[in-house]
């Protein structure tokens, strides 16, 4: 098998030095940084053997031994966790986006974490309260996760680990349906950040430089709300009967009131209810409440209406947006 | 280039390997480092690095020397390679190589490597654990060799 090599000849003077260096040339390729690697601190070290006949028996000589230390790399990246657009309403608190944030470097390092609401390229600005770090199980819980504190608790990432970060945000009360609200997340490595290849001499982990990676040793990545919000409208309309065939609203003449509520939107609508009063001088005619064309009863029991002596109070709950409901009742003028 | 690494040769030959052995071998490591000038283009550099970071492309120089006077028979280098970095290629120098710590030996093309199912792929060279060149002829007394192989910082 060792025969095999092709090296060797009468000339050793396999690649005299200019040669080589115009191999090296035509062959190189930009360096590429990867996820984590050899573990800054550490030392890469090489020797060479050989072996060799000069008539005495086989001899084995090594050759000096060179050590690298190994510098480190700050490199990090943000990703968003959100598949799509959080929904949001109108004014509402505590909405949360989920980012990820890796530390791609080799070694440990704490990252400054800070948000951008203003990015643009969106329709409104959601406004940042506070951002949470995950206790590692992936879902926000004001009572278990660490509030984040810049500067007083920077995660601190060893090579390869993630964390994940919640941006707690409040939706301004003026959006409307549809609109979106971009917030970014930047994570920034306290050691330093700046062009590949900055370096920081002295501040790397085990001794080493700290040298800024291919991310420029800060990441962001933006996280979005949409506005799913929705409007309701309630038309009322009457229309009078009496004795005598005619639309006059004499005493003994019936009203029957018609209450259509549309709702409006992408979004839904909870906890809808309908309350009328009857009007003065007439009289709620007994049981003639329907919802949708079914009789509801005036008793507060398992359907949606109830009558209680002055009112009518018909209770919808959630309706998305694109539905109607419709509420009538009779009175009879006094 | 050729004055530094003749210099360099000489600082780093051990003086009592060869005054006992006659053949001297020299170790130099270089990364290269890739730079863009005003104009845009770019240049690479060889530089003798005191440290280093994943993803770092380095250069393996190994000089060896007869300086006996008697001719280098059965002349064989072996380069095991630094866990950190993985081999990249050999230039034109086309050693042997190992996959398996130095248990088997070939070109590159011929090994395979094991995988967890039992089968067998062909060798990368990213599995190369160790490298060896074999002279099939004596290095004659004087004579000085140059080999080289490059690798990327794990």
């Amino acid at each position: 098998m060792m025969m095999k090599a092709p090296v060797g000849g009468a000339k050793h003077q396999l690649l005299p030095s200019c040669s080589l260096l115009a191999i090296l040339v035509a062959l190189a390729l930009p360096s590429q940084a990867e996820a984590a690697g050899t573990r800054a601190g550490s030392t890469i070290s090489n020797t060479a053997s050989a072996s060799f006949d000069t008539g005495g028996g086989t001899t084995t000589i090594d050759s000096n031994r060179v050590d690298l230390l190994v510098d480190e790399l700050l490199d990090v990246t943000v990703a968003s966790n959100n598949p799509a657009d959080v929904p949001t309403t109108p004014g509402a608190t505590a909405q949360v986006l989920s980012f990820s944030v890796t530390n791609n470097g080799n070694g440990v390092e704490s990252f400054r974490l800070s948000t951008v609401a203003n990015v643009g390229g969106d329709d409104y600005d959601p406004a940042v309260t506070q951002l949470y770090i995950d206790n590692g199980d992936g879902v926000f819980d004001p009572a278990t996760d660490t509030l984040y504190i810049p500067g007083a608790n920077d995660p601190e990432l060893e090579p390869d680990e993630s964390v994940t970060i919640f941006v707690i945000a409040t939706t301004p009360g003026s959006v409307v349906d549809g609109n979106r609200g971009i917030v970014s997340l930047i994570a920034a490595a306290v050691t330093g950040t700046g062009a590949p290849g900055t370096a920081f001499p002295g501040q790397g982990e085990g001794g080493g430089d700290a040298v800024v990676g291919a991310t420029g040793a800060d990441g962001t990545d933006n996280g979005a709300f949409v506005v799913s919000a929705a409007t309701v409208t309630l038309v009322k309309s009457a229309v009078v009967t009496n004795p005598l065939g005619t639309a006059d609203p004499i005493p003994g003449a019936t009203i029957t009131y018609t209450i259509v509520a549309t709702v409006a939107g992408s979004g839904s609508v909870s906890g809808l209810a309908i309350t009328d009063n009857i009007p003065a001088n007439t009289s709620y005619v007994a049981s003639s409440m329907t919802l949708g064309g079914t009789p509801l009863s005036d008793a507060v029991d398992a359907d949606a209406g109830d009558f209680n002596g002055t009112r009518i109070n018909v209770v919808l709950g959630t309706i998305a947006g694109g539905q109607t409901r419709t509420v009538t009742f009779r009175t009879t003028i006094d | 280039m050729r004055n530094t690494l003749f210099l360099l040769l000489a600082a780093l030959l051990p003086g009592q390997a060869l005054a006992a052995n006659h053949v001297a071998l020299a170790n130099d490591v270089f990364v290269e480092r890739v730079t863009t000038d005003t104009q845009g283009k770019q240049r690479i550099l060889l530089e003798e690095p005191k440290v280093v970071v994943p993803g770092d492309r380095l250069v393996f120089v190994l000089n060896y020397r007869n300086a006996g006077a008697q001719p280098a028979d059965k002349f064989v280098i072996t380069n095991p390679l630094p866990d950190a970095v993985r081999f990249a290629d050999a230039g034109d120098t086309r050693p042997l190589v190992s996959v398996d710590g130095g248990q088997a030996w070939g070109q590159l093309d011929e090994l395979t490597v094991a995988q967890p199912d039992g089968t067998r792929r062909p060798a990368q060279p990213a599995d190369v654990t160790h490298l060896r060149w074999a002279f099939q002829k004596p290095i004659p007394a004087g004579a000085t060799g140059k080999l080289m192989f490059r690798g990327v910082v794990k």
